[in-house]
């Protein structure tokens, strides 16, 4: 008898304090210790200790009823043991949706809810198993891009050095030649200039005028006529077209013949210029007729020998300073504290999703294809865009196609940590703004690990 | 995910080209004027003066029910047949027609729900000039004018509403094509009165004037083959200046007087970036006004389907307020009057004259005729949360997690077009909704439910069943030509099924059943978009007039087609079920009628604050018409939203009946936890208001099943003789109870709103602050304030309990809240039943009735017959304007217990503390 009397005070101590305590985590035990009345935890009023958890909210701030639906702003504590604890609201007690793994917020509904915790324990004990594998894996690779990319920084820094370098001595070499060229030029004018003032030191036989005369009159009869000329000149730029008769007109004068004397005043003239006619099949090059005397083609040759090397140097200059800015802008590029996100820069990811294949070349671009084969930018490089504490973890690409109505395509790249290096989901949630998910080892952190070892379990 | 022309692919470029022009307002070349509408133009170029109509009074007959008489053209000889019917509930019909037209004319079926019960008319008097008729009750009386034709319609010495006494009838005859006739005496015979050769003699030659056998407008000719059939009619309103309804339009509550424009206009126009406060047509057409001054209110029901367009002048509305004056203290000048004239393309003239006199008179008088409000299932009341589109499973997956983890209800998530596979309705999308089953139970799982679109326009492709199954059955709409007809809409080439054939619906309703729409579940609902019917490539972006529906011409069904699609949709939904759940189906068409079939939306608005003040007399004007389930999309669908305009509009649309926010798939995500947590925080308080309030919801729509009362209403409806009510629509009334002043300017400081009701108080729902009635009174507003109240002498109850879908509460307990008039008393009722399913019929239900009087507050069964149980108990009843009771008793059938309870002197407001009785029990709580 007596021994029934202590069991059945037992279940009533147990029925009284299930009730009691049903939603309260240990810690806050303390605030629900059996009274005669129990003052809400933000102090505002006592009530007596029966109206705790009777399902009326008596406290503004819901401490009252930590195990029933009754207060707004209230909350419910699942022990889920085996598993994870937490709070969740009290609008979810017995709603008839089992929120609790426990079974603990289903108490008095329909719901038929199963204790799950330890299923779901050892599913998350796995997981984070996997997960603590994989962050070892991944900070194990990271440490090793991390060695990597300093490497390939290194190795880049004195790419760099090694491009300034020579662009220091092709600057140099680039001087040297602009003065070459310069007075080769300058020989050559002077060259032209006496040749043009009549000097006659300088002047060949064939160039004097009855020489050119009789090399145009053809049937020798001492005028040039229409029909020798169009036999003779040419255009300095088309060697291959017979001249018209208008032109040959021209070139005449506007008479039909010409005798010496008039040819010293006119053709003659034209000739010697060489800009724009000249004898067929005569040898030219600029200078015309000129260009047959043996200072002024010496002269010539060397300007434009100079010219050409000068063009080479300037060439090489030009390239070594595009490297240099190319590398220098990506070296710019901030790739993490430890140059670790380095080895991205040249590097393409796909991902085919439903209809389209999308790409990231990360510090690049980023870029959609439709089956149909049109190929659309999503966003070039812009920058790191993760919050302070983790400012590496996500990046955006702006300035992609334009959009429908205005603005343009961008993309939000989030990394997150993996073992291997690829592009794992692509999103559009609004029009042309994408959402990526990057994994890569690099994006594996050292402090997830620590809460991982922490985590509740 | 591509650009949004590669999705839409030619459907869109050329709807683009067609509508869009680069502008955000809409394009009007696109949609006619009245001038462009060769009726319009023909009819609204006759002025009033003396009517060419006459009434045959030998031709009369009187029955017990009815009354016909012959009228007589002067002009042409050509006769009409008058039929007048005096039907119950103070209701009298005026069908006009041909006598002999020469093919019948299209009389409008399927709107009103029955053939209406008529009473026996008595024939007072009868003369030479006309005969008068008793309408029964209250000394009411019609007169028949004969020459000319005219009615009045009189009560005592007042004249309540003339007929055609501006001479504007107008009845365009069916005639030979004078091109291709036969016979061309036989027009002329029709008309002749051979029994009186005399006026053979002077028959005037019609004149043929364009647009009479065809019509060209933007490249579409309309080929007009009956050519000529308008009419029209005038109706005076002595003593009226304010006229309602004829929705829809973005135009502000009262109507306007049309002189100077056009007429309001009624046709179902897909209208892209509709504009505002114009008389432009939209989706829908209601072609019912309402006449109210604060000795009556009085309805026009104009039952015809085809294009109309409504005039309104009135002799005061160009006078100032001094002139209006000067009138009065000069005792002089005429009564202020509004003159209506309307005008349809076809069919006959079938109208009823609603009279009153109350404004529930009026609603109940229209509710006889074409129903009431469909009873909505309780979850349909909660939040929608919708948007041009989720994109897969996932996104839906997320969406719907975003509510839990923000701790914000929600009931229904939406999908809309991009759901299906190729825009072809009834399908998935294989790859992005691979499982819709196993997404429908993840929804299922959290009580909540999901609605997918489903549009009239069907893709031509002979691999897609329901193409094929429309195109064998020959269940399409037809082309002029015999051939169906094809138009472009979002599948691209699409051909329109023939809703208006009752074997057509019935084999779509079918469509919905378990068996046939692969991927439905019982928590899947549907969406009828682009039913006016919408086709990109017609005239005015729809269907061609002359497009056949078996033997009748689009033209004449035309603001019926939107009508039978909801309805058709709304059988396949309870069919579905065997007949067991309520069906919910939004539409964006409707017509007089579509009130029974479910919601409707004031379709594609803009994220624009006028768009956020229009939405209040638009639902508003809906209300007036029966059509109480209305919602504008909040936040707008065009455009993007400020923060702050979007947290205003869910604070509004918390308080609108169809409460749904909705989004453009150009615009960025707003779901309303992406503004910050403190935005987060104003909208999931707004949207928690709206839940609490359930059950105030829930009793109104029970309301307006039964009664045809609108849920959302103008506050003249409920003080209906205080003038300062009649033009506002920046407030409204919930019911009779709750009174609502969204804020809806951009940085607002404060609002004034109008109490009505000089004797009344009006208790602030948040503050308990009391304020009288008959002021206006200036509220200070932040952020987070909703101006709401609650009107003293009413009793709500709330479901204070907010969880994460309205049927997660069905079980919870109420608290009452009890606002005391000055005379310390107060009424309310309760209504609960099963929240889905039709057993509300068999009487399974719980109606109560609560009062407050002499300290005492009770509860007793307004339905004793009614079998239900709930296991909803009142957890606490507060009671606004109260004095410290020094006891509270509660008595039910158990016996008497005394309660506990708190009193705040500051506000007197009396919180009694769980008193836990059953909330469907009689019983008693007393103060003393």
């Amino acid at each position: 008898m007596r021994f029934h009397i202590i069991i059945a005070a037992f279940l009533w101590a147990a029925f009284v304090e299930s009730r009691k305590i049903r939603g309260i985590s240990s810690s806050y035990k303390r605030f629900y210790r059996e009274r005669k009345s129990f003052l809400c935890i933000d102090g505002s009023k006592m009530i007596p200790f029966e109206q705790v958890n009777d399902d009326y909210c008596d406290c503004a701030d819901g401490s009252d009823e930590p195990g029933t639906s009754a207060c707004p702003r209230g909350r419910f504590y699942c022990t889920n043991l085996g598993f994870r604890p937490h709070y969740i609201p009290s609008s979810r007690v017995n709603d008839g949706i089992c929120d609790c793994c426990d079974a603990s917020d289903e108490y008095n509904s329909h719901a038929r809810c199963q204790n799950t915790c330890w299923n779901l324990g050892q599913k998350e004990r796995a997981y984070v198993e996997g997960q603590m594998k994989t962050l070892d894996e991944g900070l194990r690779l990271k440490q090793q891009l991390i060695e990597e990319g300093v490497l390939l920084w290194r190795e880049k820094q004195a790419q760099l050095r090694e491009l300034q370098r020579a662009a220091e001595d092709l600057q140099i070499k680039l001087e040297e030649h602009r003065k070459r060229k310069h007075e080769a030029d300058r020989l050559k004018e002077q060259t032209l200039k006496a040749l043009k003032a009549g000097d006659k030191g300088f002047r060949h036989q064939n160039s004097t005028v009855s020489h050119l005369f009789q090399l145009l009159d053809s049937n020798k009869d001492g005028s040039i006529s229409l029909d020798e000329v169009k036999a003779k000149v040419v255009l300095v730029h088309d060697e291959t077209r017979v001249l018209s008769k208008d032109e040959a007109l021209t070139l005449l004068g506007g008479g039909h013949q010409m005798d010496l004397s008039k040819f010293q005043n006119t053709l003659w003239d034209v000739l010697i210029r060489g800009d724009g006619y000249k004898i067929k099949d005569a040898h030219s090059a600029p200078g015309g007729l000129m260009s047959e005397d043996p200072h002024l083609k010496a002269a010539d040759r060397a300007a434009e020998w100079e010219a050409t090397n000068l063009k080479k140097v300037e060439e090489a200059y030009e390239t070594v300073n595009m490297e240099i800015s190319d590398l220098q802008k990506k070296l710019e590029i901030d790739y993490g504290t430890d140059w670790e996100y380095l080895f991205l820069n040249g590097q393409c990811y796909k991902l085919k999703v439903y209809e389209y294949m999308y790409t990231l070349c990360p510090f690049n671009m980023v870029s959609q294809k439709s089956t149909a084969g049109t190929e659309v930018s999503l966003g070039l490089w812009g920058m790191w865009a993760g919050p302070a504490k983790n400012h590496y973890s996500q990046m955006v690409y702006e300035n992609g196609e334009p959009c429908w109505q205005g603005g343009s395509r961008t993309t939000s790249v989030t990394m997150t940590c993996g073992t291997e290096t690829a592009l794992r989901s692509v999103k559009e949630p609004s029009k042309c703004q994408y959402i990526m998910d990057f994994e890569t080892p690099v994006a594996c952190q050292p402090v997830l690990k620590q809460r991982g070892v922490h985590s509740e379990l | 995910m591509a650009t949004f022309t590669e999705r839409m692919g030619p459907v869109l470029l050329l709807w683009l080209a067609v509508c869009l022009s680069g502008s955000w307002a809409v394009d009007k070349g696109n949609f006619k004027t009245c001038d462009q509408s060769a009726f319009c133009k023909r009819q609204r170029a006759m002025k009033p003066g003396e009517s060419p109509y006459r009434a045959l009074l030998e031709t009369m007959e009187l029955t017990n029910t009815r009354l016909t008489l012959q009228l007589i053209n002067d002009n042409n000889k050509v006769r009409l047949l008058l039929e007048l019917y005096r039907l119950q509930g103070n209701i009298t019909r005026v069908k006009i027609n041909e006598l002999k037209p020469l093919k019948p004319r299209y009389e409008v079926p399927d709107v009103l729900i029955r053939e209406p019960p008529t009473e026996p008319l008595s024939l007072l008097s009868q003369d030479e000039n006309g005969v008068v008729l008793s309408l029964g009750a209250e000394s009411q009386r019609v007169i028949v004018s004969a020459r000319p034709f005219r009615l009045d319609i009189v009560e005592g010495r007042d004249v309540l509403m003339s007929l055609n006494s501006r001479g504007l009838l107008s009845f365009e005859h069916l005639r030979m094509r004078k091109d291709t006739q036969a016979d061309p005496e036989a027009e002329n015979k029709e008309g002749t009165d051979p029994a009186n050769p005399a006026e053979t003699v002077k028959e005037e030659e019609e004149k043929v004037e364009d647009g009479m056998w065809e019509e060209t407008f933007k490249s579409h000719t309309d080929s007009k083959p009956s050519g000529p059939s308008a009419i029209s009619l005038d109706f005076s309103l002595p003593g009226v200046e304010h006229v309602y309804g004829i929705p829809e339009h973005a135009d502000t509550l009262k109507l306007k007087t049309t002189d100077s424009g056009d007429p309001y206009r009624l046709y179902n126009l897909d209208v892209f970036q509709y504009e505002l406060y114009n008389p432009m047509a939209l989706y829908g057409a209601v072609p019912v006004m309402l006449a109210h001054n604060t000795q009556r209110t009085m309805g026009i029901f104009w039952l015809n389907a085809a294009e109309t367009w409504v005039d309104i002048s009135s002799n005061t509305a160009g006078k100032t307020v001094f002139g209006k004056m000067l009138d009065y203290v000069q005792g002089s000048s005429e009564t202020p009057q509004t003159d209506v004239r309307w005008i349809s393309e076809s069919g006959i003239i079938d109208v009823f004259l609603m009279l009153g006199p109350t404004p529930r008179d009026v609603f109940s008088q229209y509710a006889s005729l074409t129903g009431t409000q469909a009873f909505p299932p309780l979850a349909s009341l909660g939040y929608h949360q919708c948007r041009w589109n989720y994109n897969d499973q996932e996104d839906v997956r997320s969406v719907d997690a975003g509510f839990d983890e923000h701790d914000i209800p929600y009931d229904f998530i939406w999908l809309d077009i991009e759901h299906t596979d190729g825009k072809r309705y009834f399908t998935w999308d294989p790859h992005k909704f691979a499982s819709p089953k196993e997404m429908l139970q993840g929804l299922l799982d959290k009580k909540r439910k999901m609605v997918a679109i489903v549009d009239p326009h069907i893709k031509v492709d002979t691999n897609y069943k329901i193409h094929n199954e429309i195109r064998s059955r020959g269940f399409y709409v037809k082309n002029k030509d015999g051939g169906d007809y094809e138009g472009w809409c979002w599948p691209g080439n699409a051909g329109y099924p023939d809703f208006t054939r009752p074997d057509m619906r019935a084999w779509w309703a079918s469509q919905f059943g378990y068996d046939q729409y692969e991927g439905a579940m019982e928590n899947l609902y549907t969406w009828n978009d682009m039913n006016e019917p919408s086709v990109f490539n017609g005239p005015e972006v729809t269907m061609h007039k002359d497009a056949m529906h078996e033997s009748w011409e689009h033209r004449e069904v035309h603001n019926l087609y939107g009508l039978y699609v909801h309805r058709a949709t709304a059988e396949g939904l309870t069919e579905r079920s065997g007949g067991v759940e309520r069906p919910f189906v939004l539409t964006r068409a409707f017509f007089a009628g579509s009130q029974r079939y479910g919601a409707v939306w004031t379709g594609d608005n803009a994220a624009e604050w006028d768009h956020l003040k229009i939405s209040i007399p638009m639902c508003l004007s809906l209300g007036l018409v029966g059509i109480s389930f209305c919602g504008a999309d909040v936040g707008g669908f065009f455009k993007s939203p400020s923060t702050e305009l979007l947290v205003r509009w869910y604070q509004t649309g918390a308080y609108q009946p169809f409460f749904r926010a909705h989004a453009h798939l150009d615009t960025p995500r707003r779901e309303p936890w992406l503004f910050g947590p403190e935005n987060t925080a104003l909208m999931r308080e707004a949207i928690r208001q709206r839940y609490t309030f359930l059950p105030y919801w829930y009793q109104l729509f029970y309301l307006a099943y039964h009664t045809g009362e609108p849920v959302m209403r103008p506050l003249w409806v409920e003080y209906p003789q205080d003038p300062a009510t009649f033009a506002l629509d920046d407030e409204y009334l919930l019911g009779r109870d709750l009174l609502v002043h969204p804020v809806t300017e951009e940085g607002a400081r404060g609002v004034t709103a109008y109490l009505p009701g000089k004797h009344e108080v009006w208790f602030d729902i948040h503050t308990f602050q009391k304020h009288n009635g008959g002021q206006n009174l200036y509220i200070p507003v932040t952020m987070s304030s909703i101006p709401v109240f609650q009107r003293g002498g009413s009793i709500i109850p709330r479901k204070l309990r907010v969880r994460r879908s309205s049927t997660c509460m069905e079980h919870d307990p109420y608290t009452l809240y009890v606002a005391l008039d000055n005379q310390r008393t107060a009424e309310g009722e309760l209504y609960i039943d099963d929240g889905h399913t039709f057993n509300y019929e068999k009487k399974e239900l719980i109606h109560r009735k609560f009062s407050f009087a002499n300290g005492v507050l009770s509860s007793v069964d307004l339905e004793p017959n009614a079998q239900f149980t709930t296991k909803s108990w009142v957890e606490r009843i507060i009671i606004l304007g109260a004095s410290k009771p020094s006891m509270v008793t509660l008595k039910t059938a158990d016996g008497e217990n005394q309660l506990e309870f708190d009193f705040d002197a500051s506000m007197s407001v009396l919180t009694i503390r769980k008193p836990g009785m059953n909330v469907g029990a009689d019983w008693t709580v007393t103060l003393q």
